[in-house]
């Protein structure tokens, strides 16, 4: 991702040098911002967050709790949980973006990161799309066939709509992925 | 390729290219979800998978009908996906069918789940090739705002591409307004046109190939 130096990853982990351990892997490429406790966690988050590594098992708040109390608050953020095992339940259907078992590697973490990034990058991209696509059916359902034919601002309109279309389809892979798919989808309801 | 011509007898409709999305557009009772259904059935009788997603029928009705047009067909690879459950997600019929339910058509992630279960299932059985039909948008647009519907749409043709299906959605567009229909036809590669003429179904298809087809009679 070209702007990844301005994205912010929140880390909530309750033990210390793992939380660490992260930080030094994300320090590089991200703003990181670490958090004990899931209290603290929330109380860290805010809009410019886009990433929470969000510990499942911590002492006070759950992961699960934090989480609920993060979608509550209709932040924008992706929120990856980590967990000691690996999960026998669907945790897209709980509402996490992804998760990371324990021990976590660092070329998994960035992978990880990085695709919750882009989910981001796609979603913006899919707002911007729909925003022109309706400006064109404005002019389609108001102009004659002739004034869109003699009008420069619909070609560009057109253009504008097949080049952003074509950035989708290389962002995520065009959602090829069931993971992305369905957190796309949920990002949907989220938003309205 | 996909010949989808046996169910609409058109040159367009012979050899669709693998991840094309088709809207299926006419009136009220117009016939437009039969024709997405003769699809379905049609290619599951080739060995292809068959994903149906109805917002107002039952699963287990949507699977008698596609065994009612393709009687031959082995029901483990068709797959519904219906609006009339209470969260319980997905059961297996007891012919191998999959049925996948959610609370009511605006539980988008409940549909992608169902549409994931269904594509993973068929991959699989070592099933490539297949078709996903979704009835109706108008349903949906009654319970989910116009943006969000061009979003789901979007990202589900973009699914459909990337399982190499071929997709066949439904709307009433005596429903809508023009502009509604313009911005809910953008993620779609091509349009099925039904219309009445003296008590008679006609239908041509516009966008998969350059020129619009001549009015069949259907």
């Amino acid at each position: 991702m070209s702007d990844s130096e301005d994205s912010v990853v929140l880390i909530v982990e309750d033990e210390p040098d793992v939380a660490e351990t992260y930080r030094l892997w994300l320090d590089q490429d991200y703003e990181v911002s670490v958090a004990e406790d899931g209290d603290e966690g929330l109380s860290r988050l805010d809009e410019r967050v886009d990433v929470v590594l969000l510990d499942r098992m911590m002492p006070g708040l759950s992961g699960d709790e934090v989480l609920e109390a993060i979608r509550d608050r209709d932040l924008d953020c992706r929120v990856a949980m980590v967990t000691a095992v690996e999960p026998d339940f669907d945790i897209l259907e709980m509402g996490f973006d992804a998760y990371l078992s324990k021990p976590v590697k660092s070329d998994h973490l960035l992978r990880t990161v990085d695709n919750l990034l882009e989910r981001s990058a796609y979603d913006a991209l899919l707002q911007d799309y729909y925003a022109l696509v309706e400006k064109r059916a404005t002019l389609e359902s108001t102009k004659s066939r002739a004034e869109l034919a003699n009008s420069d601002r619909y070609d560009r309109l057109c253009d504008e709509i097949e080049s952003i279309r074509d950035d989708l389809a290389d962002t995520l892979g065009g959602v090829e992925d069931d993971d992305d798919f369905v957190a796309t989808i949920r990002g949907l309801t989220d938003d309205s | 390729m996909y010949d989808l011509s046996d169910v609409l007898d058109v040159a367009a409709l012979e050899a669709v290219q693998p991840g094309t999305s088709i809207l299926v557009s006419g009136p009220a009772m117009s016939g437009t979800e039969p024709l997405v259904r003769d699809v379905l059935a049609s290619g599951a009788s080739d060995g292809e998978g068959a994903v149906f997603l109805t917002t107002g029928g039952t699963a287990a009705d949507v699977l008698d009908d596609l065994r009612s047009r393709a009687p031959e067909v082995d029901p483990s690879r068709l797959c519904a996906i219906d609006c009339r459950g209470n969260g319980d997600g997905a059961e297996e019929a007891s012919d191998g069918a999959l049925r996948h339910h959610v609370g009511d058509p605006s539980d988008l992630t409940g549909l992608g789940i169902g549409v994931t279960k269904s594509f993973d299932r068929l991959d699989l059985a070592g099933i490539d090739r297949g078709r996903l039909g979704l009835a109706s948008l108008s349903t949906m647009l009654t319970y989910t705002d116009r943006q969000t519907v061009f979003k789901f749409c979007h990202v589900l043709t973009a699914r459909i591409d990337a399982a190499d299906f071929v997709g066949a959605f439904t709307i009433d567009e005596s429903a809508h307004d023009e502009q509604t229909l313009q911005v809910v036809k953008q993620p779609f590669d091509g349009l099925i046109e039904i219309r009445e003429r003296d008590g008679d179904r006609e239908a041509r298809v516009l966008g998969v190939q350059p020129d619009p087809s001549p009015w069949v009679d259907l």
